[in-house]
């Protein structure tokens, strides 16, 4: 499903961010990104988006090369990607089903989909009850739920999350983790950058870490450190 | 790509509303601007049809009185033939003399109904050899004193003046409008870039979740055109304004030089489409501008 050849990435003038990753990642696996800030997980993310472009490798994602794609074709890429943030990224100025509704209707979704879809994927993530709520209206828990139904309404092949639980506390966390767990299940290849170790050790799922951008370890059922 | 209708408007209105001084500003750059392009190409259409009857290198008119009988016409027709002062010249009839009025006068109806063919002077247009004062009043002496001539207009200096004149002020307004337009285009990029930085959260949400580049661009864009078209619709306003006052100059004094300075309909429409074009033109080009510098997707 996503696959890393040989990728380097830098930042100008700095140290890279990545080096020489090589990484297979199957359809329906759950993977853990770990390692200290600044080691190369948000990096490797945003790569397999196409939010960045590596300077040597290539990335394979359901079988293509994106780094071939035209700037155009980008968004149709994207579509088939999630992406859940550290701080949400919630419009406040939306309701709860108004920001998911919005990842519809902007990709050119017709009106009867949008109405079906939101709040059937809204019951799912627990948020049923809230869908007329303003995000600080929610805890921040309600409103990482907002934003994973935001990523998963259009039912992508992938969710990238990058440090999905670092502002919840851990009782909250598990909630948000057993959600990207069910959400896996479907078939969902999922890919996590995270410092929580308890989480880590607790799922016992794939674990690649990474140090000053390079992999140091790529482990099955594997656990923090 | 479904690109919806509704949604576009409303993300349009919503972005100039957000940013209402800034809008306000670029639309009233665009006005004036274009009301001072709008007024010079006016200004240039009436001094041509002003002096639509010294085109052509005519210096001097014979005018002769309208009851003048044939033989007096062609003494003058003949004397002229046989002038070597005079390079060539063009009989207007009563009939041709009242096509061109009518032609001049045509948005003053008033004024062509209280003319017949009959009460306008027939004249001979004059090119003479040589264009120098002496010359043209040495001519002028000649015809003025001769039976069934009612009097001899040469163009002297007051219609080169008002060419000369005219061609300044033109000059002066394009170069002034020209850069004013220049300030309307980067306002209106400005206002984009503002309205685009508003936004910046939604915008980032939608290339996360995949809308395409033109879903997020075209509202922009829209905007922009909007703004230039609210701006030339002002300018075309100003434009008819001026026609109404041209007409009303020309009303007034119906004899006089500037009884020409009229500009009919054709060139106040043609006019405005221009305008209309060029408010649309930098409309898009500043948005166009905004959004591939500031948009990067």
């Amino acid at each position: 499903m996503i696959k890393l050849e040989n990728v380097t990435k830098t930042y100008k003038g700095d140290v890279p961010a990545l080096r020489n990753a090589d990484v297979d990642i199957a359809k329906g696996e759950f993977v853990f990104l770990v390692g200290a800030s600044g080691s190369g997980k948000s990096t490797f993310l945003r790569l397999i988006n196409r939010e960045e472009r590596p300077e040597v490798g290539n990335i394979y994602v359901a079988g293509k090369n994106i780094l071939e794609l035209s700037s155009w074709k980008v968004p149709y890429l994207r579509r088939n990607i999630g992406s859940v943030f550290q701080d949400f990224k919630l419009l406040t100025g939306k309701t709860v089903y108004e920001n998911v509704a919005f990842a519809l209707e902007v990709i050119g979704r017709p009106k009867h989909v949008v109405k079906t879809q939101v709040p059937a994927i809204l019951e799912l993530v627990g948020l049923g009850k809230k869908m007329e709520s303003f995000p600080h209206e929610l805890s921040g828990g309600e409103q990482q739920r907002v934003s994973i139904a935001r990523a998963f309404v259009n039912r992508p092949l992938i969710l990238l999350a990058d440090e999905p639980t670092g502002n919840l506390d851990p009782a909250t966390s598990v909630g948000i983790m057993r959600l990207l767990d069910r959400i896996n299940r479907t078939g969902t290849t999922v890919l996590m950058a995270t410092h929580d170790r308890s989480i880590v050790d607790t799922m016992r799922r794939r674990v690649i870490e990474l140090d000053r951008g390079t992999i140091v370890r790529d482990q099955h059922r594997g656990v923090y450190e | 790509m479904a690109l919806k209708v509704d949604y576009m408007v409303r993300e349009t209105a919503t972005n100039l509303v957000r940013n209402l001084s800034l809008t306000i500003a670029s639309i009233l750059t665009v006005a004036v601007s274009l009301s001072l392009v709008g007024g010079s190409v006016l200004l240039r259409y009436s001094v041509d049809n002003a002096t639509q009857q010294w085109q052509g290198g005519i210096e001097f008119i014979v005018f002769m009185q309208p009851e003048a009988t044939e033989q007096q016409t062609q003494a003058v027709e003949r004397q002229l033939t046989e002038s070597t002062q005079v390079e060539r010249f063009e009989y207007f009839d009563q009939d041709a003399t009242f096509e061109e009025f009518k032609d001049l006068f045509q948005n003053t109806p008033q004024i062509v109904e209280s003319v017949t063919p009959d009460i306008l002077p027939p004249s001979f247009r004059v090119v003479p050899v040589d264009k120098s004062a002496e010359t043209i009043e040495s001519l002028r002496s000649v015809f003025v004193t001769q039976p069934g001539v009612r009097e001899v207009v040469a163009a002297f200096d007051s219609i080169r003046t008002i060419r000369n004149l005219s061609n300044l002020i033109g000059v002066g307004l394009f170069v002034v409008a020209g850069f004013l337009l220049l300030a309307a285009t980067l306002l209106i990029l400005n206002s984009i870039r503002m309205a685009m930085f508003a936004r910046r959260r939604e915008i980032e949400v939608m290339k996360l979740v995949g809308a395409s580049n033109w879903f997020i661009r075209i509202p922009f864009m829209l905007e922009g055109v909007f703004q230039g078209v609210i701006g030339s619709a002002f300018a075309i306003g100003v434009v008819f304004g001026v026609q109404r006052v041209f007409d009303n100059i020309a009303a007034d004094q119906r004899f006089s030089l500037f009884s020409g300075l009229v500009v009919d309909n054709q060139q106040v429409m043609t006019t405005s489409v221009f305008v209309m074009i060029t408010g649309v033109l930098i409309g898009a080009l500043g948005s166009a501008f905004a959004v591939s510098r500031f948009l990067d997707v």
